[in-house]
């Protein structure tokens, strides 16, 4: 009878009905992210009356614009993932201790990267705002001259002030899965690495972090791909600017398309950041594997 | 030297951080409260001021934020029943039905795969194909989008959550005579009903949220969502500072009350990518 024997390989009847309950949501994929992209690649290489050219992908390498919104996806990254890290490391560490009211404190902690990213924006152009800000407000009531502060508005902080929203909303997810790995690690490491007397930053150099690997990298993965394509809070906070200072690349690729109608442009753009974000994860992926199979070996 | 942080040390450095959550939410609640006068209030007033609940009233009574408060609630209720059912429904297949070649292993990645991809490469042909067919400045858009964004998520949290159910409580239901579709709705569905209030909350957390395609697709009042409507008011000249918070308030306590109820499943859901699209 075949439903005595459910380890083996589907047979007939099971096969069809597999495949009719796989269909709908294969239908609804190839519709809503294959044809986009093959839709994307046939615009990207056309031109305006529809002829086939290269002209798009040929402006990529001389477009400063875009060269200068790499660059600051690559900053905007790069600091923000080395705070966030820092900071969810930090907190995974004091939070995985016997400590009171933990629960209440992982729950509270956790509340930022919740919550709508056009709130977040919300928040901080409160916060930030030069004016009635309570950033600066409660700078100036301790004494610092906050005239120079003009936070989102001036072109040496606009930075500092996204990645600071950044770091504020997703500084939590880091910790969570830190947390989280940190709580699977075995007692047994620890107690020998106490009997071999080693000193508590040995015991975290040699047993916590090796340990941890697995979870770093994929926290440091998931956060890699949504930096590098950040959108919403830099939207809200500073829409690019002042000037060209916090535009990134998914801000210029929106402005491309959907401010001036270029839409063939905007597509090979795109491409540019989904080939850098695969090379990225792909190479995210090859460390973990290797951990993996290091840690069978 | 053998450093060990005090407890006292470290009560100090949690509730610093604790409050550096807090704070800068809390801060933006009372702008929502605060009329004029005390919102631009120097030295800031974190604690005494007289609340007032105009810009509540301005901003969805006035305003058409009650409408966009609609079309959120739609958009995302919406988009959540069609990933869920679409989405079961696969993730049982899954779990359930070896496929030759390891077939039903290579769609479960590809399934997940398409996650991966940055939001603005699929936004930009989208928003031509929706042109195309009229349906921009529809909710009808939206719960299609967000359907795609939240299937691959429900199919990796139903599969694992139908992979802990013994095979042998449906078996037993088909020997008693019933199909496989029905003893997955009376037998295996019930055993899985915590994991799929769970993916739902998070789906809804999800469609709630998101900003790009909400921008990108809905530009009407009729159709633009929570988020959208936010935007506008802020990046316009002569911001209604309170009008703008009373509605990011509006927009943040349904997270509140989802965030609280799925913290068991949070890093299962997290890891497979929920939260952020």
């Amino acid at each position: 009878m075949r439903v005595l024997n459910p380890s083996a390989h589907a047979d007939g009847t099971d096969r069809t009905l597999a495949y009719l309950l796989l269909a709908p949501t294969m239908a609804v994929l190839l519709s809503l992210t294959i044809y986009p992209l093959i839709y994307s690649i046939r615009i990207s290489l056309q031109g305006e009356s529809g002829n086939w050219t290269l002209q798009n992908f040929a402006r990529l390498f001389t477009d400063q614009f875009f060269l200068s919104a790499l660059a600051h996806t690559f900053v905007y990254a790069a600091v923000a993932l080395t705070l966030e890290f820092l900071i969810g490391l930090a907190l995974a560490l004091l939070l995985d201790t016997q400590i009171r009211g933990r629960g209440l404190f992982r729950a509270l902690l956790l509340l930022p990267m919740m919550l709508p990213p056009v709130v977040v924006g919300v928040v901080w152009r409160l916060m930030l705002n030069s004016n009635f800000g309570a950033v600066n407000g409660t700078l100036k009531r301790i004494g610092v001259n906050t005239e120079a502060l003009a936070w989102t508005a001036s072109p040496k902080l606009a930075m500092a002030s996204v990645i600071a929203a950044d770091v504020w909303q997703w500084t939590p997810f880091v910790f969570l899965i830190l947390l989280a790995g940190l709580q699977a690690i075995p007692q047994e490491p620890y107690e020998a690495a106490l009997i071999d007397g080693s000193s508590r930053w040995q015991t975290f150099l040699h047993v916590t972090l090796p340990l941890l690997k697995p979870a770093i990298l994929i926290a440091l993965l998931l956060r890699t791909m949504d930096l590098l394509r950040v959108f919403d809070q830099i939207f809200i906070l500073t829409e690019g600017g002042p000037g060209f200072a916090t535009e990134t690349a998914s801000l210029y690729i929106y402005r491309t398309a959907f401010r001036f109608s270029n839409f063939g442009y905007a597509a090979a753009m795109s491409f540019v950041l989904l080939a850098i974000t695969n090379v990225i994860s792909v190479g995210y992926i090859r460390l973990l594997q290797t951990r993996v199979s290091e840690a069978r070996s | 030297m053998n450093y060990k942080p005090t407890r006292l040390t470290k009560y100090v450095l949690l509730f610093t951080l604790t409050l550096a959550t807090l704070a800068p939410i809390y801060w933006m609640i009372t702008i929502s409260f605060k009329r004029e006068v005390d919102q631009f209030a120097v030295p800031p007033r974190w604690f005494w001021f007289a609340p007032t609940l105009e810009h509540y009233l301005d901003a969805f009574v006035v305003r058409s934020f009650g409408q966009y408060l609609i079309n959120s609630l739609v958009v995302a209720i919406g988009s959540t029943v069609c990933a869920l059912v679409l989405g079961t429904l696969a993730a049982y297949s899954l779990a359930r039905f070896r496929l030759p070649g390891n077939l039903d292993r290579k769609l479960a990645l590809w399934i997940l795969s398409t996650r991966m991809f940055p939001a603005i490469v699929t936004a930009v042909p989208l928003f031509l194909i929706m042109r195309d067919l009229r349906l921009v400045n529809t909710r009808l858009s939206l719960i299609i989008v967000y359907t795609s964004f939240n299937l691959p998520f429900v199919v990796w949290m139903m599969r694992g959550f139908f992979a802990e159910v013994p095979r042998d409580l449906e078996e037993a239901a088909m020997v008693d005579g019933d199909s496989r579709l029905g003893a997955l709705w009376r037998v295996v569905l019930p055993l899985v009903t915590p994991g799929l209030a769970a993916t739902a909350v998070f789906c809804l957390i999800v469609s709630w949220n998101e900003f790009l395609f909400a921008l990108v697709l809905t530009q009407t009042d009729d159709a633009m969502t929570l988020p959208v409507g936010i935007a506008g008011r802020v990046t316009q000249y002569g911001i209604k500072w309170g009008v703008m918070s009373a509605a990011a308030v509006v927009a943040m306590v349904p997270i509140l009350a989802f965030a609280m109820s799925v913290q068991k499943y949070l890093v299962r859901g997290l890891s497979l990518g929920a939260v952020k699209g």
